[in-house]
């Protein structure tokens, strides 16, 4: 072990304070967000609506739906059989000091049948990177990582599509343990690059599939840290007349998390109303019909909060919301994190020892094509200096 | 790499006399005690074989997590049994090696390389590298197995891997050789001929 604990033990120390300040800080402020909160549905939404047109582009933020934004929604029953789908991915990023230059993605995917009583299936694949197109972009600039993490998502999303369509329009429940706007930092930053585009373009496509399937999407995210619907409360809690770029940027709950205010609003199951995710990352989405709508969920699990992005095809439909919101607290009973995407996970997960194989067995099929197989110095020194010798007397 | 699909551990530790190794398999691939197997050492030049007497089921938090809970999960359950990999850990004891196209009934020249994969043997490999008998002498002289129990097992399989009408003589050949092992120990002795009986199937 190379890290010196004694040095870092006074910073460790100063952390837990600066922590447990916060979290008092919190305490703090929660009450008066909560208090707001509850006052919600004493305002008159035509006041909200006002106030949004007023600030037009220059709001951010979410926007409410036909659900008032203070309303809860209890948890509705399970259907009897609920084909439940997860998918997740991981990766090895490009190595220039690899034998050779490539990345993996790795997808694994679980299909458990609720109320079946049947074995899940259970399967994963991994897909290879090493052609030019793969590793250069246009400018022949070694690819960003956010451009793997997008494929990484689209192989996702399409292995969902894939297992959704073979479901006979019995309900369903695809989920991805991410949300579904996420990877639209990348669009955002490579807006003008084709490789972001044809993303976009494939993975609004693989929602496509997924809607004509006639199963509900969703994307879980645990342990939020988004402050949107807060944000929206300050803004509803200004008077008329103070409503400007500036006093909703002073939002005195900025501290919190909408987890933090959820946590002391929603009851055990229970759902928040539906938000639409923030316009500007919306948009394309919503060109398309995609737009996404969030909620938060109590869990039932330890008091876990989570938010759940859906499209809007899921949301303004009762019946594949409610597969949604039931099914989620079916997954998380036991493990407090949606059984299908532990195992999906489970499924994708490059550790170690994979890599290790993945790399001998590279070796070897260069080695078949009478090519050396060779690392860098650096990584043959990480090599020498990483593995821990026991030396005996 | 051809046989990675048989794959029943990666080798994690080892040494002459034998080998552990790691692996995540479904339960009903998970191998049994006595099963024949190899793994490659020598740059590939030599197979070693082994013999499994020791597998552990190591500790796995979401299957406690399963068990733990009050409500029935029957799908989950199913999942945990027959689909999703458990992690395991066998020991193998070394009796011999595979090297030029011959069995030799000894302590290999090297132990199997680091994440090596270790495969079961096929019926015609145990049947070939059984011919001899040899390997008893090792399982017998071993501290760290349970050698009688071991020996037991190692021949219903090696009897299992040969055509009905072979099986008996097989188990015959095998008690004389054990005879010869524990001529100085009667009562252990009667305890493993009881043990490898031949009932015909």
């Amino acid at each position: 072990m190379s890290l010196d604990l004694p040095q870092v033990l006074p910073q460790v120390g100063e952390l837990s304070q600066h922590t447990q300040r916060r979290l008092a800080h919190k305490a703090e402020l929660l009450p008066s967000a909560v208090g707001e909160f509850h006052r919600w549905p004493e305002r008159e939404p035509l006041e909200l609506a006002e106030k949004l047109k007023r600030l037009g582009a220059a709001w951010h933020g979410p926007l409410p739906t036909e659900e008032a934004p203070g309303q809860v929604f209890p948890p509705p029953p399970l259907p009897p059989r609920l084909h439940l789908l997860g998918a997740d991915g991981s990766q090895i990023y490009p190595d220039r000091h690899a034998y050779a230059l490539f990345y993996l993605i790795n997808i694994g995917s679980l299909h458990l049948t609720h109320g079946s009583g049947e074995t899940p299936r259970a399967s994963s694949f991994p897909i290879l990177g090493f052609r030019d197109e793969d590793l250069y972009d246009e400018n022949e600039h070694p690819v960003d990582i956010s451009v793997i993490h997008g494929r990484r998502d689209l192989g996702e999303l399409q292995e969902l599509a894939r297992l959704a369509e073979t479901n006979d329009g019995e309900p369903t429940l695809a989920l991805v343990d991410n949300g579904l706007l996420l990877w639209l930092a990348l669009q955002e930053r490579d807006r003008s690059r084709r490789e972001g585009a044809r993303l976009l373009a494939d993975y609004l496509r693989a929602m496509d599939h997924v809607r004509q399937s006639g199963a509900a999407l969703a994307g879980y995210i645990d342990q939020p840290g988004s402050a949107d619907v807060l944000a929206l409360l300050h803004l509803a809690s200004l008077p008329m007349d103070s409503v400007s770029e500036a006093t909703i940027r002073s939002n005195p709950f900025r501290l919190l998390s909408d987890a933090d205010l959820f946590g002391g609003c929603l009851p055990p199951g229970h759902r928040s109303a539906r938000f639409i995710a923030s316009p500007a990352l919306n948009l394309e989405y919503a060109r398309k019909g995609h737009q996404i709508q969030f909620f938060y969920v109590h869990t039932g699990f330890q008091d876990r909060i989570a938010r759940v992005e859906i499209p809007a095809w899921v949301g303004d439909h009762p019946e594949a919301l409610g597969w949604v919101h039931a099914g989620l607290l079916e997954e998380c009973r036991v493990t407090g994190f949606p059984y299908v995407l532990v195992r999906a996970h489970e499924l994708a997960v490059v550790d170690q020892g994979d890599r290790k194989a993945l790399d001998d067995l590279l070796a070897a099929s260069l080695a078949r094509e009478g090519l050396l197989p060779r690392t860098s110095q650096k990584a043959e020194t990480k090599k020498w200096t990483g593995q821990r010798r026991r030396h005996r007397l | 790499m051809e046989e990675a699909g048989n794959r029943i551990g990666r080798v994690t530790r080892c040494n002459i006399r034998g080998f552990s190794g790691g692996t995540r398999l479904a339960q009903a691939d998970v191998p049994t005690f006595g099963t024949f197997c190899k793994a490659p050492a020598q740059q590939g030049k030599v197979d070693v074989i082994g013999i499994v007497y020791g597998i552990s089921i190591e500790d796995d938090e979401l299957a406690r997590q399963l068990a733990a809970s009050d409500s029935a999960l029957p799908e989950a359950y199913a999942d945990n049994q027959f689909v999703r990999p458990v992690p395991i850990e066998i020991q193998a004891l070394s009796v011999g090696y595979h090297e030029d196209g011959r069995y030799l009934q000894m302590l290999p020249p090297q132990p199997p390389l680091t994440l090596a994969d270790i495969v079961p043997l096929s019926p015609g490999e145990v049947r070939a590298f059984t011919e001899r008998l040899d390997f008893l002498r090792i399982i017998h002289g071993s501290m760290e197995v349970p050698s009688d129990d071991l020996i037991s097992a190692t021949l219903r399989q090696a009897a299992n891997a040969r055509p009905a009408l072979e099986q008996r003589n097989f188990l015959v050949a095998a008690g004389r050789e054990c005879a010869r092992l524990m001529a100085a120990d009667l009562t252990r002795l009667e305890s493993l001929l009881r043990a490898i009986q031949f009932t015909p199937s």
